[in-house]
């Protein structure tokens, strides 16, 4: 945390998980890397089976690891 | 089952402040089953304390373990040889686990992190309702398999109070009148007459009122000498 | 040894000579201060002395801390009013109850009620621990046997004879399930209960029916039944007795009346409007108490005027219940 704290003057940028459906979302971030749009590095992208396999724990988890937004899209 | 709810985030980690290694002791048995103490909330009460108190600048470093059952000393016993290296141990088990753990290990800091609440059922999903007081002298053979000690806000034995209303108990709407419920299963039963003999003072002496109660089996017990505890 | 010194009775109190004698029945509430200011016992004695045949202290009454109902009623007996001491199971258990019961005796107290007791969730106190170690029946039992067995619950002999209780119950005709309610109340006399007040009636029809009940199984004559009556104060309290006390239930007729009563009187003359809805409220009274009269089975009437003690006077007088009786026989 200290260390974004401390970016934060100059540019910070949000760390974002985003948990992504297979079949849905995840897909479409596939599209886009086809389609060659670009996406902001801070965003990293989860491949889920399911969104229905996210549990609470792999959120908490995630933000006890550092990430500032988890996004979750299905 | 035994039925329990965590105790809020904040008065746990008050019951934390000064512990640096803490291990969360979770219980497989009717914690889990009740969403409130099994491995996944052990999961999700570390995480969040790991968290919290790192914002709190005094990250406790918590450690996880789940026992399929906290209130039997050969399932806590091989914890033992893992316990040095902890400041406390946080039971999500209930009030019985906690002090199993904390009879076991007497050395050791055991903290509850949940209330243990009642002895009931789910009646329906994310719904525990009490059904029993374990008052050690059972009367549901009198009162239509509906016990009027646990579910009557009164306690009462023979028949309803005044505040009974539309089937409602008069402390709260959400809960149902226990002689209401009494009164209508017993009379689809056909057994009313039962009904109508006054009952005498209940003998309390079984309930906790008679002082912490023990039971014991001579015919399950193991002689003297092989006993270990 | 009862039977020698209250010369047949029971208790030899006011209230059980003035039944046996077969008079209309009149009883009043007074409700202890929340203080321990006897002046304001002695003050609601006053309005209420003359006018009834006994007088209700409650206990603790809707789970609310006042002064102790056996202390009050000490003060009535020594100001020449005779007390009905209200005792709940909430806040006792046996060993309180029969404790206190003796005490009560011994400072000439006569009469007892014995009631299941409001949660105290109701009340100030709500974290408060209940007791009901007993229920109202095995109360009502525990009384009849101290008097009757001179015998302690545990069955112990009471060395010179127990106390000679008139013992009292509730009754709520309008509690769930309604048809249970007259085998509770016939449960209250196999108990042992002498007299029974029944909770506050502002729904005559349905109190005739649970009476016809309770006359066709024959209670009526086992146990002397005191109709409870009460004058309603506003039509605000007899809304919310309509839709907010649980067992109560009030016909529309009573809240229509009181509404009706402040019609033309200005929002802002709050004078006006309570002197209009108290004089509604006992002349409804005093109409229901002339009809309870007529009920088969009504062996009096209980008034119960909540910290409105001086109604009582003006409903016992206009029922045409004065002067009350004096029965001799002590």
């Amino acid at each position: 945390m200290a260390k974004e704290e401390s970016s934060k003057e100059t540019h910070w940028e949000p760390q974002i998980v985003a948990f992504c459906c297979r079949h849905c979302a995840y897909a479409a971030a596939d599209l886009a890397g086809g389609l060659r749009l670009a996406y902001p590095p801070s965003v990293k992208v989860f491949e889920l089976p399911c969104t229905g396999r996210l549990d609470v724990l792999h959120v908490l988890r995630t933000f006890e690891d550092g990430a500032d937004g988890v996004m979750v899209a299905g | 089952m035994i039925v329990a709810e965590q105790k809020p985030l904040a008065e746990i980690k008050a019951m934390l402040a000064g512990y640096q290694k803490v291990l969360v002791v979770g219980c497989g048995t009717c914690v889990t089953v009740c969403f409130a103490g099994g491995e996944k909330e052990v999961g999700i009460l570390a995480s969040a304390l790991r968290m919290a108190t790192r914002l709190d600048g005094n990250g406790i470093d918590l450690d996880e373990t789940t026992v399929q059952r906290q209130c039997e000393w050969e399932y806590i016993d091989p914890l033992a040889d893992r316990l040095e290296d902890y400041d406390a141990l946080l039971s999500l088990g209930c009030g019985v686990g906690v002090q199993t753990l904390a009879e076991r290990f007497p050395s050791k800091r055991v903290l509850p992190g949940l209330n243990t609440s009642f002895m009931g059922l789910p009646t329906e999903q994310g719904v525990w309702e009490e059904r029993c007081q374990a008052c050690g002298n059972c009367i549901l053979d009198m009162t239509g398999g509906i016990c009027p000690i646990a579910r009557c806000s009164k306690q009462l034995l023979n028949g309803p109070c005044g505040g009974s209303q539309n089937g409602e108990c008069e402390i709260n709407p959400e809960i149902p009148c226990a002689w209401q419920l009494i009164w209508e299963r017993m009379s689809a039963l056909g057994l009313l007459e039962q009904l109508m003999e006054v009952q005498p003072p209940k003998d309390w002496s079984t309930s906790r009122d008679g002082g912490p109660r023990r039971i014991i089996r001579d015919d399950l017990r193991l002689p003297e000498d092989y006993r270990d505890t | 040894m009862t039977d020698v010194s209250t010369n047949g009775y029971k208790s030899g109190s006011n209230l059980e000579r003035v039944l046996a004698a077969g008079h209309f029945a009149v009883t009043g509430e007074l409700g202890p201060p929340k203080s321990h200011d006897a002046d304001v016992i002695r003050r609601k004695t006053q309005m209420l002395k003359g006018y009834v045949d006994a007088a209700n202290i409650t206990d603790n009454q809707t789970a609310i801390v006042r002064m102790s109902s056996i202390a009050a009623g000490a003060i009535l007996v020594q100001e020449g009013l005779e007390p009905v001491i209200q005792m709940t199971c909430r806040d006792r258990n046996r060993l309180a109850m029969q404790s206190d019961l003796l005490g009560a005796a011994a400072l000439g107290i006569k009469n007892v009620l014995c009631l299941t007791g409001d949660h105290q969730s109701f009340g100030n106190h709500p974290t408060a621990k209940n007791v009901h170690d007993l229920d109202s029946l095995q109360l009502v039992r525990m009384v009849k046997d101290l008097r009757d067995e001179s015998k302690f619950q545990c069955g112990e002999e009471i060395k010179g004879g127990g106390p000679g209780f008139f013992i009292g119950a509730a009754a709520n005709p309008f509690g769930d399930p309604f048809e249970w309610r007259p085998y509770r109340l016939a449960k209250k006399v196999a108990a042992g209960a002498d007299f029974i007040q029944t909770q506050l009636i502002y729904d005559i029809p349905r109190f005739k029916e649970f009476m016809k009940r309770v006359v066709d199984m024959g209670l009526h004559e086992k146990v002397a039944i005191l109709a409870g009556v009460g004058p309603l104060k506003s039509s605000g309290m007899a809304r919310y007795m309509r839709d907010k006390v649980p067992g109560m239930i009030v016909a529309d007729e009573y809240v229509d009346r009181m509404v009706a009563a402040v019609a033309g009187i200005p929002k802002e003359d709050k004078a006006a409007r309570r002197d209009a809805w108290r004089a509604e409220g006992i002349k409804i009274c005093i109409e229901q108490i002339q009809q309870l009269m007529e009920i088969e089975g009504v062996a009096g009437v209980h008034i119960m005027a909540i910290e409105w003690e001086a109604a009582i006077q003006p409903i016992v007088e206009g029922a045409g219940l004065l002067p009350r009786p004096e029965v001799n026989g002590r």
